[in-house]
């Protein structure tokens, strides 16, 4: 299966809104080749982490580590050029622009300026992995929302990310798209050898596809494991049921 | 999308030569001189429009267009060198300041960018005030093309104009281009996939400014005389009319719009008060009833006519 | 020490009018969250029409107070209406909207101003004070003039005060400037607050020029000149804050008076950009504003 090589290590990360702790000493760990899940119930802190990770916001406290370098207060561009790329829950996408445009954008932030011919191979090879060729014309605002989640998808895609962390990325996808989207993630994953890391509110996309499972709760890391442990975790289900039932 | 770009090149590449060609038989002085202001109007319209690619209004174009007149007064009658010099510099000197000027300020965004872009303008139009040595308040004279190309200036303003007008259509539909709009859409994604979306911003303006420079080397030696007062935030004001009357989604839009209200405003000009009225009404009535412009309209009868043809 | 008290007293005058200006201007922006270029139309209206009637009320018989009341109910009552228009013809369409409201009002400025010039040309027009005289004030002549604007400017500001601490409109028009949907959410009639709000504004604009008029070289470009310094006085002291605009618009005539005096006038303009410029960079929202 996958190895343990450690791509990504926060180490004691936290993140303080005034007096909230939005996020409080998480040691998590991405591995190479992993299809991690990222999950806990709402206000737990996951968009906080996503963006910790990613280099969005900076952290309180605490260090980051990508392949073993301290990478603690980078932006987002630094982050992104160590193979970290993240799409966005809300509006991922440049609605003005074509399909075709929109993949050309990750292509160019990977790929440098003499190199044109490869970046357009690129786009082509994003938009078949996600399905995307037939609709490479269309501006991409006026397409459906199941295909302008494909579109972000395939943005990131474009950079060969080494990384790949997708925001809540089946939102408002049917079943059919929710699976078909799932199958992407794995091929995605085959195909460029990278790990994947997956915000969702879908528990049963997350526990289908995860290879691991990492539990927030209150801003703090609450169980990590395999699906199966995670589904049997007492704690786990505490904290879902204690929020449902929070008033 | 390439062969699209290739055809509205050579396009744009025959539209200029044929006038400038029409220039060289023009000898009306008034007349030559109106396509010249045309001409220059379009560029600084078109130099606004290409922030626009990064959603910026930038109302500091008046600034660059008029540190492109001074800096080609300068070069001419204070060290004297010559006219080619003048020209080229005229670009340059707006393009540093532009690239420093966006690297402070590209931080902030829309309505405070905006606003600074104004406040900008009246700084510099202020200090060129108080430097005597390229005449404070009353600007400078004498700025004159050389004697050999004099006859011929209209014809060389407009092949200027044009070169700079094609290689912003050309740079607009790059990749670079691109991510321009990119930024303008979703700059977070932008930033996301690892490009400097700041330095991106930068450049933007920087090109836009060498352009507006030029325009403003090439209106003082049309003008021979500059002052201060030319190059006021109304200037910016009268670049945004072409740009809306004209229509901002296409390159053409700003070059319909310069040439439609400066063949206008000659009309104006004789009631007084004229051509401020006349700008007036012409941004108030765009921006109330036809915000896409011209080319907007345009586009619309297409869509008609396409819906017609399909019925 | 008797022309620091000189310049104190010219800054707090120069102030007491950007203060009527950046109230209008802070009130429009914080309820309709729209930049109104035009603003100083009003002013510029209101001058004008006082600067012209005025000899003409004279010349008629009128005697001196009469005619001066007359004229500034018709310069103030102009300027009302043509904010009426203003607002209905355009400006409600683009709340929200800031650069289409800046782009929209921009062009309102130069039609207008267009207009001022060519029917009241562009000579310098002068009006006498309203009321003669000085006062000598620890050993500096102020005229009475001076000391009317900067009363009517304190009177009106503990109004709008009031104004807005204490009455539903004003309570709704705070709750409007915080956030319009829970406002809306509320109760509170979004539009007709808007349009009070407005031509509040308005009314403070033209005031602003009612009391300048003798005061100043009404020209067809005088309100815009005025305008732009309280927007500056608004950013700095905060957009849609109330103590903010008064504090930058005593700021900015402190700058004016002191400035302009040990410089001269332009220096003190470039200061006061160059401050602009900073504020929008390192603390948008101003010394006091809440955005």
């Amino acid at each position: 299966m996958s190895s343990h090589q450690v791509l990504l290590k926060t180490e004691g990360i936290s993140r303080r809104y005034g007096g909230l702790m939005a996020v409080s000493e998480l040691d998590m760990e991405i591995r190479s080749g992993e299809i991690l899940g990222l999950i806990g119930p709402n206000g737990a802190g996951k968009s906080t982490t996503f963006n910790l990770i990613s280099g969005f916001v900076k952290p309180t406290a605490g260090k980051l580590f990508i392949d073993g370098k301290d990478v603690t207060g980078s932006n987002p561009t630094q982050i992104s050029k160590l193979g970290l790329v993240r799409t966005f829950q809300h509006g991922s996408l440049m609605k003005t622009l074509t399909v075709h445009d929109n993949i050309l954008i990750g292509a160019i932030g990977a790929i440098p300026p003499a190199h044109s011919r490869q970046r357009e191979d690129r786009v082509h090879e994003a938009a078949e992995m996600l399905g995307l060729t037939p609709f490479m014309n269309e501006v991409s605002g006026n397409l459906p929302h199941g295909v302008q989640r494909l579109i972000s998808i395939a943005i990131a895609y474009a950079t060969h990310p080494r990384i790949l962390c997708l925001d809540e990325p089946l939102t408002g996808l049917n079943q059919t798209e929710a699976v078909n989207t799932l199958n992407i993630f794995r091929q995605i994953r085959d195909q460029l050898k990278c790990s994947i890391l997956l915000v969702e509110h879908n528990m049963k996309a997350v526990m289908q596809v995860c290879e691991r499972i990492v539990v927030l709760h209150h801003g703090q890391l609450l169980a990590t494991g395999t699906p199966t442990e995670i589904r049997s975790n007492q704690d786990v289900v505490n904290a879902y049921l204690g929020a449902k039932h929070a008033h | 999308m390439d062969k699209r770009e290739q055809q509205s090149l050579a396009k744009g590449t025959i539209a200029v030569l044929v006038v400038a060609a029409l220039s060289l038989v023009i000898k009306d002085g008034y007349t030559s001189n109106l396509i010249i202001w045309m001409a220059i109007a379009a560029l600084i319209a078109s130099s606004l429009r290409f922030v626009l690619l990064i959603g910026e209004l930038n109302f500091a174009t008046a600034a660059f267009v008029g540190l492109g007149a001074y800096g080609a007064g300068v070069v001419l009658t204070i060290l004297e060198w010559p006219f080619v010099i003048a020209l080229v510099f005229s670009g340059i000197v707006a393009a540093l300041i532009g690239f420093l000027f966006g690297y402070v300020t590209l931080k902030v965004k829309g309505p405070f960018f905006l606003l600074i872009g104004f406040a900008f303008t009246e700084v510099v139009r202020l200090i060129y005030t108080k430097i005597d040595i390229i005449g404070s308040n009353s600007g400078m004279v004498g700025i004159f093309p050389p004697d050999l190309l004099a006859p011929y200036y209209p014809t060389f303003a407009i092949l200027v104009v044009g070169i700079m007008l094609l290689m912003l259509y050309k740079i607009e539909n790059s990749h670079l281009g691109k991510t321009f709009k990119g930024i303008r859409d979703n700059d977070q994604v932008v930033l996301a996939v690892g490009i400097n979306v700041h330095m991106i911003k930068v450049l933007c303006l920087t090109i836009s400014a060498f352009a507006s420079g030029i325009a403003g080397g090439l209106m003082a030696f049309v003008n021979n005389v500059i002052s201060p007062g030319d190059f006021s935030f109304l200037l910016s004001t009268f670049a945004l009319a072409y740009l809306k009357v004209g229509g901002e989604d296409k390159p053409i839009g700003p070059i319909l719009g310069a040439i439609l209200l400066v063949a206008l405003s000659t009309v104006a000009l004789s009631f007084g008060g004229g051509d401020h009225i006349f700008f007036g009404i012409a941004i108030v009535l765009t921006v109330l009833l036809m915000p896409k412009g011209i080319v907007g309209l345009y586009d619309k009868w297409r869509q008609h006519r396409k819906g017609e043809r399909a019925a | 020490m008797e022309t620091f008290i000189q310049l104190v007293f010219t800054g707090l005058q120069i102030g007491a009018v950007y203060v009527l200006f950046s109230l209008g201007l802070t009130l429009i922006f914080g309820v309709m969250k729209v930049v109104n270029f035009a603003h100083g139309q009003f002013f510029t209206m209101t001058a004008l029409l006082i600067a012209v009637i005025l000899p003409f009320f004279t010349a008629a018989g009128l005697s001196v107070l009469p005619a001066y009341i007359l004229a500034v109910l018709i310069g103030i009552g102009a300027s009302l209406v043509f904010g009426l228009i203003l607002y209905q013809g355009g400006l409600r369409f683009f709340q929200r909207d800031l650069e289409g409201s800046f782009i929209l009002t921009v062009g309102v400025v130069m039609l207008m101003e267009g207009i001022f010039l060519h029917y009241f040309g562009g000579v310098v027009r002068a009006v006498p004070p309203f009321i003669e005289g000085s006062v000598n004030f620890l050993g500096v002549n102020i005229t009475m003039q001076r000391i009317l604007l900067i009363i009517v400017s304190m009177v009106f500001t503990i109004i709008l005060y009031r104004v807005l601490g204490s009455t539903k409109i004003g309570k709704a028009m705070r709750a409007v400037s915080i956030d319009h949907e829970a406002a809306m959410l509320q109760g509170v009639q979004y539009k007709k607050i808007a349009f009070a709000g407005f031509m509040i504004a308005t009314f403070l604009g033209a005031l602003a020029g009612a009391i300048m008029a003798p005061l100043a070289m009404i020209s067809p470009t005088v309100g815009s000149d005025y305008l732009v310094k309280g927007f500056i006085a608004v950013i700095i002291g905060g957009l849609g804050s109330v103590p903010g605009a008064i504090v930058g618009s005593l700021f900015i005539g402190m700058i004016e008076s002191f400035g302009g005096f040990f410089y001269d006038p332009s220096i003190a303009n470039i200061a006061m950009f160059a401050l602009v410029m900073i504020t929008l960079l390192v603390r948008p929202k101003g010394l006091l504003g809440n955005g």
